[in-house]
C-alpha cells in the first residue's frame, strides 16, 4: 500500500479511538493533522484524478469527514458542522459513481436537514430536499426531519416535542434540544395571542417546564408583560377597546384636495 | 467523400427503404430544395450587407420547411451550398443516413446541372450544420445529432461575426436538446459556461440570453436550484431580444422562486410567462399553468375554474383541478386520496414536494371554514372535522389553532380549561375606514388613467396636409355647434 495511505489510516484509527473516548481536544488535533495529510492525495475533490489508489483514498477521506461532522455535533459547533458538511457533500454527489454507498450517508443528510430547520433556514431546507432522490425520502432519518418540518409549519408543536423521543440516532439529541427551545418560544408567542389566560399548571405543561420556578424565571426573562395573578397567567391583550375611532383627518383632507385638483384638470 | 472521419463507423445506418415512391419524392424535393436555395441566397445577401434581420428571416423560413425535409433534399442542398469534396461537406454528409444509391444519383445529376456559384461563406456553412442538425433531431437520431452539434460548436468557436450570432444561438439550443434526449446533460455544462463567457466577451446578447436559459435548464433538470440561482443572480441582464427566450427565462425564474418559498414573485413570473408565450406553444403553457396553480394554492388563493378549462389543457390539468377542489373544501382525507391517486403525474412534473407542502394550506382552509361557521366549538370536534390522523388529535388541534390565530388566519380565542374555541364577531366593516381606502384607490386609478390618456393624445396624421374644402368646414362647424348646444342643455337639466 501507498506509504501515505498507511500513514493516514494510522492517524485515522487514533482519531476514531479518541472520538469514542469522548476526548475532544485530542480528536480536534488529530483531525487538523489528517486534513493536512489529505491535501497530498490527488484523487480527491476538486481534482478527482484517477490514480491507482483512488477508491481507497476517496473512501478514507469520506470516512474522515463523516467523523469530523459527528465530532462537531459533539462539540456543539454549528459552524464547524457546516464547513465539514460542505466538504463532505462532493463525496456524496459527484463521487457517487466511484464509491460504494456509505452506511452513514442518510444519517448525516438527516442531521444537516435538522440543522437547517433549527437555524430557520427553511428555503435551504427545501432546496436540499429537492436534491434527494425519491427513495431517500423513505429512509427513517430523513423522514424524521421531513415530518418534523411539516409539524413545525402546521403548528402542531406538541408533535415536535414528542418526536424528541423517537430520535433515530443519538447524535440528533443536540439539535433536538435547540429545536425544543425554538418551539418553546413559538408556543409562548402563539399562546399569548390565542388565550386570554391560562392556569399556571397548564402553562407549565404546554411550555414543557418541569417546575413552576422555571416557568416563573422564563416569564420574567422573556415575557415581562405577562401578569401572574392567583395561580393563572394573564396575557396582555392588545388594546381592543377603541370605542371612539378617530377619523384620520389629515389623510381625508389630502385625499379630498387631490380629487378637487384632478377634477379641475378635466376640461 | 474520401476523407471520412472516424465517427463515421457508428454513424452509418443500414440503408432505410424509401418510404415514398421515387417519383413523388423527386417531384416534391425540388420545391423544398427551391425554398432552401432561396433561403441560402437570402443568407448570402444578409451576410454581405451585414444585415442580421435577413438572416433571422431566413431561419424563420427554414423552420416552416422542417416538415418537408428529407435526406435527398438535405444532401442536395449540401451539394449546392458547399463545395463537394471539401472538409465541411464530407463531415456533414457523413451524418446523413445513406439512402438508395439510385436516389442520390438522380439528385446529384440535377444539382450538377444547375451550376451554381460555390460560396465559401461561413454563414452558409453554419447554416448547413443547422439544417443537418434539425433534420437529425426530427428523425430522432439523437446520437448523430449529438456528434454533429459538438462538431458545429467546435467550428463556431473560430468564427466571430455578428451575422452568425443568430444561427449560432439556434445551434446552441439544438446542441443542448440533443444531449438532453440522450440523457447526458451534465457533460456539456462546462462547455455551455465557456460559450456563455465567449458570448459575453463578444457582446453577443442573443447568444448570452439563449445560453443563460440553456444553463438554467441544465441545472433545473438535475434539481440544482441553489447553483441555478447563483448563476442567475450574477449573470448580466439586458433587454430581451427574443420573446421566446424571455418566456423561458421567466418560467425558470418562477420555478426557482417557488422552491425558495418566495411565492409572490414566483406567481408573477409564472403568470407572465404563460401570458407572453405564443398560443402555439401549448406544452409550455400547460407547464406554466400547472406551476402557477400550485403557487396560487400555496399562497392561499383558489384559482378559478376557467383556468382549468382553457382549450387543449383540460386533460393535462385534470389532476390539478381535483387537487384545487380538495384544498378549497379543506378536507385532509380527500387531499390525501387525490395526492395518492395522481402521484405518478406529480412525480413526472416534479411537483411532488410542493404538493406535500400544501397539506398545511388544507388545514388552514378547513380551520377557516370552521371558525366562520361556528361561534363556539369544542377542540375535540375541531380535530374530528379536520380529520387529523395523529395519536393525540386534541392537543394537536389546539396547537394548530393557536398558531393560526397568531398568523392572523382566523379571529378567535381558545378557552383552555373548557377546551373550546370561541370565534370573534366580525365587526361591521362599514364603520371602519376600509371602504374609504378602497374607494380612494379606485378613484386614484381612474384619474391616473384619464391623465395618461390625455398625455397620449395625438393629432390625426396628415391632417396638416389636407386643405379643408369650404363645404366640409361648414358641415363640421355645424356639428360642433350642435354638440355644444347639447352639452349646454344637459348641464342645464341637472341644476
Amino acid at each position: 500500500m501507498d506509504p501515505k495511505l498507511t500513514e493516514v489510516s494510522q492517524y485515522f484509527e487514533r482519531f476514531k479511538a479518541a472520538c469514542v473516548r469522548e476526548d475532544i481536544d485530542t480528536s480536534a488535533n488529530l483531525l487538523s493533522q489528517l486534513k493536512v495529510l489529505l491535501t497530498s492525495f490527488r484523487s480527491l475533490p476538486p481534482l478527482f484524478e484517477v490514480t491507482p489508489n483512488a477508491v481507497q483514498e476517496l473512501t478514507i477521506a469520506r470516512d474522515i469527514y463523516e467523523h469530523a461532522v459527528l465530532l462537531s455535533v459533539k462539540m456543539g459547533d454549528q459552524d464547524a458542522f457546516e464547513r465539514d458538511f460542505f466538504q463532505l457533500k462532493p463525496y456524496y454527489t459527484d463521487a457517487r459513481k466511484r464509491l460504494p454507498r456509505s452506511p452513514q450517508e442518510h444519517m448525516i443528510l438527516g442531521l444537516n436537514l435538522l440543522r437547517l430547520l433549527v437555524q430557520n433556514r427553511i428555503a435551504e431546507f427545501h432546496t436540499e430536499l429537492e436534491l434527494l432522490p425519491a427513495e431517500s425520502l423513505e429512509d427513517p432519518c430523513i423522514k424524521h426531519a421531513v415530518e418534523l418540518e411539516q409539524s413545525f409549519m402546521e403548528g402542531a408543536y406538541n408533535r415536535v416535542l414528542t418526536a424528541k423521543q423517537t430520535v433515530p440516532n443519538q447524535s440528533y439529541d443536540y439539535f433536538m434540544d435547540l429545536l425544543a427551545k425554538t418551539v418553546r418560544d413559538e408556543i409562548a408567542g402563539c399562546s399569548e395571542k390565542a388565550y386570554d389566560f391560562l392556569s399556571t399548571n397548564d402553562a407549565r405543561q404546554m411550555l414543557l417546564f418541569s417546575s413552576d420556578n422555571e416557568l416563573l424565571k422564563y416569564i420574567n426573562e422573556e415575557h415581562p408583560e405577562w401578569e401572574i395573578k392567583d395561580g393563572s397567567v394573564i396575557f396582555q391583550k392588545a388594546k381592543e377597546t377603541a370605542p371612539c375611532k378617530e377619523i384620520p383627518s389629515l389623510q381625508l383632507i389630502n385625499q379630498t384636495l387631490s380629487y378637487a385638483r384632478e377634477l379641475e384638470r378635466i376640461v | 467523400m474520401s476523407t471520412a472521419p472516424a465517427q463515421d463507423v457508428e454513424m452509418k445506418e443500414t440503408p432505410a427503404p424509401v418510404a415514398a415512391p421515387s417519383n413523388s419524392a423527386t417531384s416534391a424535393a425540388p420545391s423544398a430544395l427551391q425554398h432552401l436555395k432561396e433561403i441560402a441566397s437570402l443568407i448570402e445577401t444578409g451576410a454581405y450587407a451585414r444585415e442580421v434581420r435577413r438572416i433571422a428571416r431566413a431561419i424563420r423560413l427554414t423552420m416552416a420547411l422542417r416538415r418537408k425535409l428529407k435526406t435527398s433534399v438535405v444532401s442536395a442542398f449540401l451539394n449546392f451550398a458547399l463545395t463537394p469534396g471539401s472538409e465541411p461537406h464530407a463531415r456533414l454528409s457523413s451524418y446523413l443516413p445513406k439512402e438508395d444509391d439510385h436516389e442520390m444519383e438522380v439528385d446529384t445529376a440535377t444539382s450538377v446541372v444547375q451550376a451554381s456559384v460555390k460560396h465559401s461563406l461561413p454563414e452558409l456553412e453554419i447554416f448547413s450544420y443547422l439544417l443537418v442538425l434539425i433534420f437529425l433531431i426530427d428523425q430522432k437520431k439523437y446520437s448523430e445529432a449529438k456528434a454533429c452539434s459538438s462538431a458545429s460548436i467546435a467550428r463556431l468557436k473560430n468564427i466571430n461575426r455578428r451575422t452568425v450570432d443568430v444561427l449560432a444561438s439556434r445551434l446552441y439550443f439544438y446542441y443542448s436538446l440533443s444531449y438532453e434526449h440522450t440523457g447526458d446533460l451534465a457533460e456539456i455544462r462546462g462547455n455551455l459556461l465557456a460559450l456563455h463567457q465567449i458570448a459575453t466577451l463578444r457582446h453577443d446578447e442573443l447568444g448570452q440570453e439563449t445560453l443563460l436559459n440553456l444553463l438554467l435548464r441544465n441545472y433545473l433538470h438535475y434539481n440544482l436550484y441553489d447553483q441555478a440561482e447563483k448563476l442567475r443572480s450574477k449573470a448580466p441582464r439586458f433587454e430581451a431580444h427574443s420573446n421566446q427566450q424571455f418566456c423561458r427565462y421567466l418560467f425558470y425564474l418562477g420555478k426557482i422562486r417557488t422552491i425558495q418559498l418566495e411565492y409572490t414573485d414566483a406567481k408573477e413570473s409564472l403568470l407572465q410567462a404563460a401570458r407572453k408565450a405564443p398560443i402555439a406553444a401549448l406544452g409550455f403553457r400547460i407547464q406554466c399553468t400547472k406551476w402557477a396553480v400550485i403557487v396560487r394554492l400555496l399562497l392561499g388563493e383558489i384559482p378559478e375554474r376557467t383556468v382549468f378549462m382553457q382549450k387543449g389543457m383540460e386533460t393535462a390539468l385534470r389532476p390539478y383541478f381535483e387537487l384545487t377542489n380538495a384544498v378549497r373544501i379543506g378536507d385532509l382525507e380527500l387531499f390525501k386520496s387525490v395526492a395518492e391517486k395522481f402521484s405518478a403525474t406529480f412525480s413526472v412534473d416534479r411537483t411532488h414536494n410542493l404538493i406535500v407542502r400544501l397539506r398545511h394550506n388544507v388545514i388552514r382552509t378547513g380551520l377557516r371554514n370552521i371558525s366562520i361557521s361556528y361561534s363556539r366549538i369544542s377542540l375535540a370536534d375541531v380535530a374530528k372535522k379536520l380529520r387529523l390522523d395523529s395519536p393525540n388529535p386534541v392537543a394537536d388541534a389546539e396547537s394548530i389553532v393557536s398558531k393560526a390565530i397568531r398568523d392572523g388566519a382566523i379571529d378567535a380565542t381558545i378557552d383552555h380549561a373548557k377546551g373550546w374555541m370561541v370565534s370573534k364577531e366580525t365587526g361591521d366593516i362599514y364603520s371602519t375606514n376600509e371602504p374609504q381606502m378602497a374607494f380612494n384607490s379606485r378613484i386614484a386609478f381612474c384619474l391616473n388613467m384619464h391623465n395618461e390618456a390625455v398625455r397620449a393624445l395625438r393629432f390625426p396624421p396628415n391632417s396638416h396636409k389636407e386643405k379643408e374644402i369650404a363645404e366640409k368646414r361648414r358641415e363640421r362647424q355645424q356639428q360642433e355647434q350642435e354638440l355644444a348646444k347639447h352639452i349646454a342643455e344637459e348641464d342645464d337639466d341637472e341644476f
